[in-house]
């Protein structure tokens, strides 16, 4: 059937596209575009491609999962939005096989107890999954559009006025956070231009648009000013799945020097940033861009004798970590485990 | 209880441990005590908990250690929820012992599991420090020797049972370059060491661990160091007990059997295990997944209330 083979076609190409797109680099795209084109692919996908089986369906995902995290692993918001639509399509087959809602589908000394067999294979076609597992999608894109939103609703309980709140580069959640408080509250900004893309001045041009009181500084200073500062209000790439972040280069440091101070640290981040990887093997995370900005070519002379990086991403252990504030509320480091294992099933974890 | 049912059970206990010197004691336990379920002529629920009880008690007074008492609590939590389900007595029974055997075959898997999540934590060339013997970290370092991984070990020696050297002995046999140190050696050594990995004997409410003594000591020096502390464990041995310090585990554990039998003043003898607070320790590896140290009171929770 030539309109089938055409969808199929558009489609892989399509995939190809965006695939290509993310190992491309270039632009640094924002974290919610990417969540929200991979699961546009994905309901694609779903609604075009072949499959009459949960089980088929579930190993399509994953294999496109698998080809598009490998593109670019740093780009973690991909692979998190492939678990979401794992477990999503669990939810809706469980729903259809007759499994009662409060079923515990994770693993816990209590099912281990009381089970009376081993797992289910999702092989019992169901005609009403697609359209179920699509119409779940759309809520999961509903979701993702208000994220922003939610997090800036909850500036007015964490900023109070004359407070000096400090951050670091150009985070878009944070600056909402932000400028959602200046509409009722006075207070300064300390922004820190996180060499050597100086993001941050970009960050303190768009606040100071808002009329925040807003002052720039070099990385270098971030342990002298510290003591000044009452809050560190902070954005990141990732969340891992002890608490810790994957955030812009230069925030480690800043982190220190807050538990130095003993300021709290306030990261605020949706839950697609929510990754259920641990920080075991740190070299995989690491994004390193040319080192260009760091040592510019017409250095030409000491640039054969010397090694230079440009690492884009720190790890930020979860002991210095305060506060995650997200879409779903405030949070402790401690309990990420715990939202985890209500967005992502145990056996996507590894895609 | 007859008390040739009872001298059944220890046997029972015994043979298992004898005949398969790899299987941890709280599940030679709970088979013990699966084959004591199925040899009951009891009729009601209570006559069968509490000839159980009973048989905790016989099997803890021949082996005094954490991971029998949660192995033996384990079983009778494991009869309660199964006899919600089922008001009518030989059905419930029936169902027990099926249900029992499938346990006991998934907890057979765990080590494996465990293995299998822990080994990616182990980097090339790291240097690893462990304490006394424990099979579970010995699965856990064949895995990553398995996975082609170049890595060398510290082992304490752990008195007064010398249970490093049986530890080394091991290792030494999936040539992994191994050296035993003093214990008292560990805030020397803990410089040059990239991650702790230790067993539990049981792992406790608030995600703390009960282990062979002197594994608080590393746990100290490692949190000096920042240096990881990683505990090994399998989901059985998590014990309903939450203590705050050293003194409030109880003496049964801290002991051996015999000696609690026959000592005059236990203040004299030696104690056999301490507690790990969970404060230095960085993850747990459980054949339930990875966890941090606060998620195991969320478990131990979902499965006691």
């Amino acid at each position: 059937m030539p309109g089938a083979a055409d969808r199929g076609s558009e489609l892989s190409e399509q995939i190809e596209a965006f695939v290509a797109r993310l190992r491309g680099g270039g632009e640094r795209p924002r974290s919610e575009d990417t969540a929200r084109q991979t699961l546009s692919l994905l309901r694609k996908i779903i609604a075009h491609g072949r499959w009459s089986r949960a089980g088929e369906l579930m190993d399509l995902i994953r294999t496109e999962g698998q080809r598009m995290t490998a593109a670019q692993p740093s780009e973690t918001t991909v692979g998190n939005m492939v678990r979401r639509v794992l477990k999503v399509i669990r939810e809706e087959y469980g729903r259809l096989h007759g499994r009662s809602e409060e079923s515990d589908q994770q693993e816990s000394l209590h099912k281990l107890l009381t089970s009376g067999g081993l797992s289910e294979d999702f092989s019992t076609p169901y005609p009403p999954l697609r359209a179920n597992v699509i119409e779940a999608i759309n809520e999961l894109l509903i979701e993702l559009e208000g994220t922003t939103d939610n997090i800036a609703m909850q500036a007015l309980e964490h900023i109070h006025s004359n407070e000096v709140i400090m951050t670091i580069g150009y985070s878009r959640t944070v600056e909402a956070f932000l400028k959602e408080a200046a509409r009722k509250r006075k207070f300064q900004v300390i922004v820190a231009e996180c060499a050597p893309f100086c993001q941050g001045h970009e960050m303190a041009v768009r606040l100071s648009k808002e009329n925040i009181e807003t002052t720039v500084m070099s990385d270098a200073a971030i342990f002298a000013v510290m003591s000044r500062v009452n809050k560190v209000i902070i954005g990141t790439k990732t969340i891992l799945a002890n608490g810790a972040l994957i955030a812009v280069s230069g925030t480690h440091t800043l982190a220190l020097a807050a538990k130095h101070h003993s300021t709290p640290l306030i990261v605020c981040a949706p839950m697609f940033k929510l990754s259920p990887q641990f920080p075991n093997e740190e070299d995989s995370f690491h994004k390193f861009v040319s080192p260009q900005e760091v040592l510019p070519f017409t250095e030409g002379e000491i640039l054969a004798k010397i090694n230079v990086h440009c690492p884009v991403f720190d790890y930020v252990p979860p002991e210095l970590i305060t506060l995650f504030i997200s879409n779903i509320g405030g949070n402790a480091p401690s309990y990420i485990y715990r939202l985890m294992s209500e967005l992502y099933h145990p056996d996507d974890y590894e895609l | 209880m007859s008390t040739e049912g009872n001298g059944n059970l220890i046997e029972t206990f015994r043979a298992q441990l004898r005949d398969d010197p790899d299987v941890a004691s709280a599940v030679a336990a709970i088979r013990a005590l699966l084959g004591f379920l199925k040899q009951d002529r009891g009729e009601t629920i209570q006559g069968l908990r509490s000839s159980l009880l009973a048989a905790i008690d016989t099997l803890s007074r021949v082996d005094s250690s954490v991971a029998v008492s949660s192995g033996g609590e384990l079983f009778l939590r494991f009869i309660s929820l199964t006899s919600l389900e089922y008001s009518d007595y030989s059905k419930c029974k029936e169902i027990m012992i099926e249900r029992g055997e499938i346990f006991l075959r998934k907890v057979s898997l765990s080590r494996n599991k465990i293995a299998k999540l822990c080994h990616p934590f182990i980097r090339d060339g790291a240097r690893i420090l462990t304490h006394a013997y424990s099979r579970v970290v010995l699965r856990v370092l064949e895995a990553a020797v398995e996975s082609k991984k170049r890595f060398s070990v510290y082992v304490t020696e752990s008195q007064p049972d010398q249970a490093g050297q049986k530890m080394a002995k091991a290792l030494r046999k999936l040539n992994i370059p191994v050296t035993v140190i003093l214990d008292a050696a560990v805030g020397y050594i803990m410089e040059k060491v990239d991650l702790v990995l230790v067993g539990a004997e049981g792992v406790v409410e608030s995600g703390g661990i009960i282990n062979k003594i002197g594994t608080n000591q590393i746990a100290v020096c490692a949190k000096a160091q920042n240096k990881p502390f990683y505990v090994v464990a399998e989901s059985f041995k998590f014990v309903r007990l939450f203590p705050l310090n050293q003194q409030d585990v109880p003496d049964k554990f801290k002991y051996k059997a015999d000696t609690l039998k026959t000592s005059q003043n236990l203040t004299e003898e030696h104690p056999w295990i301490d507690y790990t607070s969970p404060s230095l320790i960085t993850l747990l590896f459980t054949d339930l997944g990875v966890l941090t140290p606060s998620a195991v009171s969320d478990e131990l929770i979902k499965l006691y209330l």
